[in-house]
C-alpha cells in the first residue's frame, strides 16, 4: 500500500539551531499517527513543513507517492493537508458559517447569499457530527467547539490528511472527550490523521502507530499497541525515569500554617473549610468550573469579595491584595504562566525579583548586583537552566518559566505555595523535575496546596485530597483511602463521603 | 593599552550594542549629509566662511526646538511603556502656559527669584491636576487612555481658549532671563532649553530603568495580569504614568512661554502627535513593555533634523508634513527590521552555546 505520507531525510534547520535532521518514517493512509516527543524534539516543525508553513530544507515529503513542495499553507490545503491549530485561528467577530465559509462564501454579484452559506455550514458540521447553530458568533463557542469548526472547515475543504498540533491544550477534560469521539470517526472516512502531543493517555487512546523524536532526531516509529507508557517516555526524554516514593510523606506534618474556615465568593464557591500544615501536600481536586482556581485566587488576595474566615498561623487575617498575600508568607504559581505568570517581555531575572525589588534597592534605587544576586541564588537552587538570565522570559522551555514563578515565591520567603496546575504544558522529564521539588519542598517544611487536573499527580504527591464541586466541598480523602475510581466519582458527584 | 584608551573602546563598544545604536547611526549620518550638502556662506561681519548647517547657530537652534518634543516625548515614552497613549500632552502644554501667564500678570511685578517660582509652581500644579485628571478617569472608568485623552486634549484647549480669550499673554521677563541665559557662551546662544532636554532625560532614563517604579512600569505595559498576579499596584502605576507625562507637558510649558516671552492657548498645536512620534521613532512598542526615555530625545532630535534639512537645503516647506510623515515610517519600519536582526543574532548566539537545545527551547518549537 502507497504511504499517505512519507517524510524521507527531513531535515529543517532554524537560526541556531536544527529543528529536524535526517527525519524519515511513514504514515498509512487512515491512520491515526501520533508524533511524539518533549519541547523541542521537533514535533510542530514536522506539523509546519507537512503543511506548508515552512520548507524543508533537505529531504522530502511525499503525499500518497507524490512528492509534494508547499511554499504556502493554501498550497498545502488545495493538495488535502489540513491544520488543526494548538491555538486557534479563527475570526471570533464572525459567525460560525462565515468562518466555515471563510475564502469561497456564496455570494450573487458581491452579496453573501446568508441562506446559502447557512446550509453549506450546516452541511459541513452535521459531517463530523457536531452539533453546533452556524448563526451563532464563534467567541460565544467554547474551544473545544471552535475546534469543531475548525475540523468541519478542513474536511469540508477536502482534507485527506490533517496535523492536530496538540489539541486538548486548551480544553477541558468533557471537551476532550468529544474531540476523541471524533478521531476514529474521521479515520473510519480515509482520513489521515498526524496527532502531535506529548499527553500519554490521548497517544494511547487515539493513536495506532506512533513515532518519537528527541532532538530533532527520529528515534522510533512503532505500532502504538507494541509499547507502553513507561517505554514510549524513556524514548521521550533518552533516560529512565525513576519512579519514587515522595520523601515528604514519611515526617509528620508541622505547625498549622494557614486555615480557612466558611470562604465564599457569590457565584463560584462557598462553604469552604480547610488546613494546610507544614510539610504537607493538601490536593484540591475538581472538575473544570469547580472552583478550585478562584480559591486558589482568593486566598492570594485577588478575589475582592470573598467572605470568611482565613487564619495565617494561628492569626486571623484579611488578604486583600496579592501584597498582603506575599506578606502573609503565601505564594501563587498561577494557571496560565503566560497570562498570569509572568511578563514574558521581560527578562527570566527581572521575572523571579519583580514584586522583591523592595528588598533589593535603597530608597527605591534597584542594587541591580543584589537584584542579580539573589535572582542567581535561586536560578540554582532550582536548576533553572537558562542561557542568559537578561534575555526575555519568552524564549524560555515551560518548566524553565514555571520555575521562574516557583523561584519568586521562594525568594519571597513564602511558608504557603499554592500551585495551580503546576505541570500543564510542561514535558515528562520537566514535569518528573517539578514533582521532585514539590516533594522536596515540603520536605524543607513548605506547606503545598497542589491543583491539578491530572489525578495520578495528585495521587502520587498528596498527604491528603478535598474534592471540589460546583463551587462545593465534596469531602475530604486522605492519601490511604484515595483512588483514581473515587476522586472521579466525589468530582462527578456520584459518591458521597 | 593605556586604561584611558581601554575604557574609551569599551564605552564605544558598548555604544555600538546598545539599542539607541541604530538611531544615533542615523542622525550623524544624516547630520554629516547636511553639511556636506548644505553648503556655507560667508558672515558679512567677519567675512570667515561658515557652514549652513553645521554651525552654533543652527545647532542651538534645532535643540531649542527638540528641547520641547523631547521632555514630552520622555513622558509619552513612560505611558507608551505602560501600554497607554497619551494625546493631550500638547494641550496640558497650552494651559499650562497660558494659566502661569495669567497668574503672573494678576500677581504684578515681583522679585524675579519670585516670579520664576511662582511660574514653574503654577506650571507644575496645572500640569499635575490634569495629569491626575487623565489618570483617574482612565483608571477609574476602565475606557481606553486613546478615548481619555483625546476627550481631555479637547476638553483643555478650550478651557486655555476659554480663560486666555485667545489672547497672547506676555510673561515677566525674569523668565525669560533665565530660559535665554548664556551661561558665559556669549550673548546669542541660549543653552538652557538643551541643558533641560538632557537633564529630563538623563532623569527620565534613570527612573525607567534604575528605579523600583521604573521597573513596575515595564512590567505592568509587558503584561498587567501577571504584574496583578505578582502583586504590584498595577491602577496606581496606571495612574502615575498619567501624571508623569502631563508633568513633563507642564515642564516643557513653562520653558516654552520663558524662552518665546509669551502664551496663548494655540501653543503647542499638534505636539501630542509630534511627541507620540518620538517616542515611537525611538522603538516604544505600543503595544507595551518597550522603550527608552534616551531613544525618546533622540527620536525626537532626528524628527527636528528632517525639519532643518528643509531650511537648510532650500526644500520648498510645503513639503513639509510629507517628509517627514513618510520619514517617521522608515525610521520605525527600519527599526523594527533591526530588532529582528538582533533578536535573530541573539537566538543564534544562544543556539551555538554548549548547552542541551532541549531546555532553551529554541524559537521554532514556539508558537
Amino acid at each position: 500500500m502507497v504511504p499517505a505520507v512519507r517524510f524521507s531525510g527531513v531535515t529543517k534547520r532554524f537560526p541556531g539551531v536544527v529543528a529536524l535532521h535526517d527525519v524519515s518514517f511513514e504514515i498509512a493512509p487512515g491512520s491515526c499517527h501520533a508524533v511524539c516527543g518533549e519541547n523541542g524534539a521537533g514535533k510542530s516543525t514536522l506539523g509546519k513543513l507537512l503543511t506548508g508553513l515552512d520548507c524543508p530544507d533537505e529531504g522530502t515529503i511525499e503525499l500518497d507517492g507524490r512528492a509534494v513542495r508547499f511554499a504556502r499553507p493554501a498550497e498545502a490545503l488545495a493538495a488535502g493537508v489540513a491544520m488543526v491549530h494548538q491555538e486557534l485561528a479563527s475570526c471570533a467577530n464572525l459567525s460560525v458559517a462565515e468562518n466555515l465559509c471563510l475564502g469561497r462564501l456564496p455570494s450573487r454579484w458581491t452579496i453573501v447569499d446568508r441562506a446559502a452559506m447557512r446550509a453549506r455550514a450546516a452541511e459541513l458540521l452535521a459531517e463530523i457530527g457536531a452539533e453546533i447553530d452556524p448563526s451563532k458568533p464563534m467567541s460565544s463557542l467554547s474551544v473545544a467547539e471552535q475546534q469543531l469548526v475548525q475540523i468541519a472547515s478542513a474536511v469540508g475543504s477536502g482534507a485527506r490528511v490533517i496535523v492536530f498540533d496538540e489539541p486538548t491544550s486548551s480544553l477541558s477534560d468533557g471537551e476532550t472527550a468529544r474531540l476523541f469521539d471524533l478521531v476514529p470517526r474521521l479515520t473510519a472516512r480515509g482520513v489521515t490523521l498526524l496527532y502531535v502531543s506529548h499527553r500519554m493517555p490521548e497517544i494511547f487512546r487515539l493513536s495506532d502507530h506512533l513515532t518519537v523524536l528527541r532532538d530533532g532526531e527520529h528515534v522510533a516509529t512503532r505500532a502504538t499497541g507494541e509499547m507502553d507508557e513507561r517505554e514510549l517516555v524513556q524514548l521521550m526524554i533518552g533516560r529512565r525515569l525513576e519512579q519514587y516514593f515522595p520523601g515528604h510523606l514519611t515526617a509528620s506534618p508541622g505547625e498549622e500554617l494557614l486555615s480557612v474556615r466558611d470562604l465564599a465568593c457569590r457565584g463560584k464557591f462557598e462553604r469552604i473549610s480547610l488546613t494546610l500544615r507544614a510539610g504537607e501536600v493538601l490536593g484540591l481536586a475538581g472538575l473544570v468550573g469547580a472552583g478550585r482556581s478562584e480559591i486558589a485566587k482568593a486566598l492570594f488576595g485577588l478575589e475582592p469579595s470573598v467572605t470568611g474566615e482565613v487564619r495565617a498561623r494561628g492569626t486571623p487575617v484579611r488578604i486583600r491584595s496579592a501584597r498582603d498575600a506575599m506578606r502573609l508568607g503565601i505564594g501563587l504559581v498561577p494557571e496560565d504562566r503566560k497570562l498570569e505568570g509572568l511578563v514574558l517581555s521581560m527578562s527570566a531575572l527581572e521575572n523571579v525579583t519583580l514584586p522583591l525589588l523592595e528588598t533589593v534597592s535603597t530608597s527605591s534605587w534597584v542594587r541591580k548586583r543584589d537584584e542579580r544576586a539573589m535572582a542567581r541564588r535561586y536560578f540554582d537552587r532550582l536548576r533553572v537552566k537558562v542561557a542568559n538570565a537578561d534575555a526575555p522570559a519568552s524564549g524560555l522551555s515551560g518548566g524553565n518559566q514555571q520555575k521562574l514563578v516557583l523561584a519568586r515565591w521562594l525568594a519571597a520567603g513564602s511558608r504557603v505555595l499554592i500551585l495551580d496546575e503546576p505541570t500543564r504544558g510542561v514535558d515528562v522529564g520537566a514535569k518528573a523535575e517539578l514533582h521532585e521539588w514539590i516533594d522536596q519542598l515540603a520536605s524543607e517544611g513548605h506547606g503545598i496546596l497542589l491543583i491539578s487536573s491530572e489525578l495520578p499527580e495528585l495521587l502520587h504527591l498528596s498527604t491528603r485530597i478535598i474534592v471540589l464541586r460546583q463551587g462545593r466541598m465534596a469531602g475530604e480523602v486522605s492519601r490511604g483511602n484515595a483512588t483514581q475510581d473515587l476522586l472521579l466519582r466525589m468530582m462527578a458527584g456520584l459518591a458521597a463521603t | 593599552m593605556s586604561p584611558l584608551a581601554d575604557r574609551l573602546r569599551r564605552a564605544a563598544s558598548a555604544l555600538a550594542r546598545s539599542p539607541q545604536a541604530g538611531l544615533v547611526l542615523v542622525i550623524l549620518v544624516a547630520g554629516a549629509g547636511l553639511a556636506i550638502a548644505g553648503g556655507s556662506h560667508t558672515d558679512p561681519a567677519s567675512g570667515a566662511t561658515i557652514n549652513n548647517f553645521l554651525n552654533a547657530h543652527t545647532l542651538f537652534q534645532m535643540a531649542t526646538d527638540a528641547s520641547g518634543f523631547a521632555i514630552m516625548g520622555v513622558g509619552a515614552t513612560i505611558v507608551i511603556i505602560a501600554g497607554g497613549i497619551d494625546l493631550s500632552a500638547g494641550a496640558v502644554y497650552a494651559l499650562a502656559g497660558v494659566v502661569m501667564a495669567m497668574v503672573l500678570r494678576a500677581a504684578g511685578p515681583l522679585d524675579p527669584a519670585v516670579t520664576v517660582a511662582l511660574g514653574l509652581g503654577t506650571c507644575i500644579a496645572v500640569s499635575l491636576a490634569c495629569g491626575v485628571a487623565n489618570g483617574v478617569m482612565v483608571v477609574g472608568l476602565q475606557v481606553h487612555p486613546f478615548i481619555i485623552t483625546l476627550g481631555t486634549m479637547w476638553m483643555l484647549r478650550g478651557i486655555a481658549f476659554v480663560a486666555s480669550h485667545a489672547e497672547s499673554i506676555p510673561v515677566p521677563a525674569a523668565l525669560t532671563h533665565v530660559a535665554k541665559a548664556s551661561i558665559g557662551l556669549g550673548a546669542t546662544l541660549s543653552p538652557v532649553p538643551l541643558l533641560s532636554m538632557l537633564a529630563v532625560t538623563l532623569i527620565g532614563s534613570v527612573y525607567l530603568t534604575r528605579t523600583v517604579m521604573g521597573r513596575h512600569i515595564f512590567a505592568v505595559g509587558g503584561n498587567p495580569e501577571a504584574s496583578r498576579f505578582a502583586g504590584l499596584p498595577v491602577q496606581r502605576i496606571k495612574l502615575g504614568v498619567f501624571v508623569l507625562s502631563s508633568l513633563t507637558a507642564g515642564a516643557a510649558a513653562f520653558l516654552g512661554a520663558s524662552f518665546y516671552g509669551s502664551a496663548t492657548s494655540s501653543d503647542a498645536n499638534g505636539y501630542e502627535l509630534y511627541v507620540i512620534a518620538s517616542a515611537v521613532v525611538g522603538g516604544a512598542s505600543l503595544t507595551g513593555g518597550k522603550g527608552s526615555a534616551v531613544s525618546a530625545m533622540l527620536g525626537a532630535l532626528l524628527i527636528v533634523l528632517i525639519r532643518q534639512a528643509i531650511r537648510t537645503l532650500h526644500l520648498d516647506q510645503n513639503y513639509e508634513w510629507i517628509i517627514i510623515g513618510g520619514a517617521m515610517i522608515v525610521a520605525v519600519v527600519l527599526d523594527q527590521g533591526g530588532t529582528k536582526l538582533v533578536a535573530r543574532r541573539v537566538a543564534a548566539a544562544a543556539g551555538r552555546r554548549p548547552s542541551s537545545p532541549t531546555e532553551q527551547n529554541p524559537a521554532p518549537e514556539s508558537r
